[in-house]
């Protein structure tokens, strides 16, 4: 008899090996479009954290994506101007700018962004669940607390035009560590890490899942107060998952910027926040693996057609997310479970509560 | 250790003016039974939920081994060692019933101690014990919402047996059982009372009787009446309110 757990975990291997070996099988274009949807997968791992075990839903990892996104990119347009301004910093008028913003300087290091990648989601994260789940706020005011909060900050974002290159954006860059990204063996090597990225996460996700940190999750998602009355405080396991999905949210932002080699508001806005939340509903987000499909699959098909429909993609999307919660809450994922042949007792409770009296008797 | 181990003081509890328990007296001896029954709307499933730090007294004390915990945080509450089998089985649906058991036994619940894939072996220990004690070893790896309505209500006894508590609240753990189920019930709780002190909430006579334990009938949020079932049976008070509420309707022990 193979297990469910057994059988995914082929799949998603010969998934992963599929995707390293993808390089001598997709064009540069393709596997750069590849990468950016597979940067997504590491943020789709953290919704499927929280959302699909912990039963929080978030509509603004949007916010963390960013803070990950920003912080790699600053260092990657200072690396590009050298001793200079950067060029919307030069041209800007209130303020002038004459000198590099002080929280900009410490950017010049990669280290020190690649630090900020993990760190200013972190803390983010840590702050915002610590103050909104001690007061004991959840489900549907919580996902509007985290709208408001991506909301805001693309705001801030595009408000400070002169620091931030507003609207349009961080762009034109190419070198991180040394190695320029944007060659042609530059943006395999960048695809391959974020393979290897995508799995690490695969691999921590799957293994916090079964943890009994993981199963403490899940009853809490079945039935915070329950869990409550069972002695646990469910507190800071909210705030330690919601910190770890903003984190992999930050790393997912961080890679899906060398790729695309830009980040700007309207990547981290309201809308791809909830897009990102729809691709994991779709891909099955009790599921690992399914959030990693459902974003990747997802994004490769909105790719061509939201460029076909530009006006109506966004209705589109609103109604496959009302479909599949009425009709699929599981996702593809729940569709291929379904054609499984479960255990017996799984499959039916009744006959085999027949069975185990007929054999007391 | 105070002769008493669980005693309410003077406890009122108030929704929107409205008050669900007024001056209620209250105490339990330990390793012993006691029951609480009422008409519903009684107060029965509010005083639990003060116990346990579900609601709120406005006023009185909640003194449980020497302490008032009536403002304690519920899990702070649970970790002193009182534990509630809910009225609706609350069992953890997606979890298998080995998982519900062993979300229920593990003794350290601070989340960064918990990231390991085993049980220690007395937990594990704990865990074959307690599916022994409901009875569901067979069950073991099914998930729990696959299960009947009486073996979720064994399960969830089982949960909060698991975890060792001093004080055991029941509300209600026959709801929903067949009059086998309830007979087993009854056995299986007689049997806690060695190491557990317990206290049961519940309506059927049939099954109260089969506890064999001191009553304390409420009313209308006041306590009306505590003695032996048989002294509870034959008060006119209770019988008025209570027992036989439809005077026709004859109370079969």
């Amino acid at each position: 008899m193979m297990s469910k757990r057994v059988l995914g975990f082929s799949l998603a291997a010969l998934l992963f090996l599929a995707l390293f070996l993808a390089p001598s099988y997709l064009s540069a274009f393709k596997l750069s479009l590849l990468g950016r949807f597979l940067a997504l997968g590491i943020l789709g791992i953290g919704i499927s954290l929280i959302w699909g075990y912990t039963g929080i839903l978030s509509l603004g990892q949007g916010l963390f994506f960013a803070l990950g996104g920003y912080a790699v990119a600053m260092h990657m347009v200072l690396v590009q101007v050298g001793d200079k301004l950067p060029g919307f910093m030069a041209r800007s008028f209130k303020p002038r700018i004459t000198e590099l913003p002080w929280w900009w300087q410490p950017f010049e290091s990669p280290i020190f962004a690649t630090v900020m990648v993990f760190l200013l989601p972190a803390l983010t994260a840590v702050i915002i669940a610590t103050l909104v789940f001690w007061r004991r706020i959840s489900g549907v005011y919580f996902a509007l607390i985290t709208q408001a909060l991506v909301l805001a900050f693309t705001t801030l974002i595009v408000s400070q035009q002169s620091y931030t290159n507003g609207f349009n954006g961080l762009t034109n860059f190419s070198t991180l560590y040394g190695f320029n990204i944007t060659s042609e063996s530059g943006r395999v090597g960048l695809y391959l890490v974020t393979v290897v990225a995508l799995l690490l996460t695969w691999l921590l996700a799957q293994w916090l899942t079964s943890t009994h940190f993981g199963k403490v999750l899940v009853a809490i998602r079945d039935g915070e107060n329950r869990t409550r009355f069972l002695g646990y405080n469910t507190t800071p396991y909210k705030v330690a998952i919601f910190t770890l999905a903003g984190v992999l949210a930050g790393v997912s932002g961080a890679f899906f910027t060398m790729h695309a080699g830009i980040i700007s508001p309207k990547d981290v806005g309201i809308a791809p926040s909830i897009e990102m939340v729809v691709w994991v509903a779709i891909g099955g987000r009790e599921s690992i693996t399914g959030a990693v499909l459902g974003m990747v699959l997802g994004n490769l098909a909105a790719d061509s057609i939201s460029s076909q429909f530009p006006e109506s993609w966004p209705l589109m999307l609103g109604v496959l997310f009302v479909i599949v919660g009425m009709i699929l809450p599981k996702g593809l994922v729940g569709i291929v479970e379904r054609f499984w042949p479960h255990r017996q007792e799984e499959a039916s409770p009744a006959l085999n509560a027949l069975k185990s009296e007929v054999s007391d008797a | 250790m105070p002769d008493k181990l669980l005693q309410i003081e003077e406890l009122t509890v108030s929704f929107d003016g409205f008050k669900a328990l007024s001056d209620v007296h209250f105490s339990i001896e330990p390793l012993s039974i006691k029951v609480l029954i009422g008409p519903n709307g009684a107060g029965k499933s509010t005083l639990c939920d003060c116990i346990i730090g579900k609601v709120r007294p406005a006023t009185g004390k909640i003194i449980y081994k020497g302490k008032d915990i009536s403002r304690a945080p519920e899990y702070r509450i649970n970790q002193a060692g009182i534990c509630r089998k809910f009225q609706a089985p609350g069992v953890l649906e997606r979890l298998s019933v080995f998982d519900n058991l062993a979300v229920a036994t593990r003794q350290n619940r601070s989340w960064q101690q918990n990231f390991r894939l085993n049980l220690s072996k007395p937990e594990k220990d704990r865990i074959e014990e307690t599916l022994e004690l409901v009875g569901l070893e067979k069950r073991r790896n099914l998930q729990a919402s696959y299960l009947a309505h009486g073996e979720k209500q064994w399960l969830e006894i089982g949960m909060v047996v698991s975890q060792n508590p001093d004080l055991l609240l029941l509300d209600e753990p026959t709801a929903g059982m067949t009059a086998q189920e309830t007979a087993k019930t009854a056995e299986l709780i007689r049997k806690l009372v060695e190491k557990h002190t317990v206290l049961v909430i519940d309506h059927d006579m049939t099954f109260v009787e089969l506890l064999k334990a001191p009553v304390t009938v409420l009313n209308q949020g006041q306590v009306l009446k505590e003695g032996s079932m048989e002294e509870v049976r034959s008060d006119p008070e209770v019988i008025s309110v209570y027992l036989g509420r439809a005077h026709e309707e004859p109370i079969h022990a």
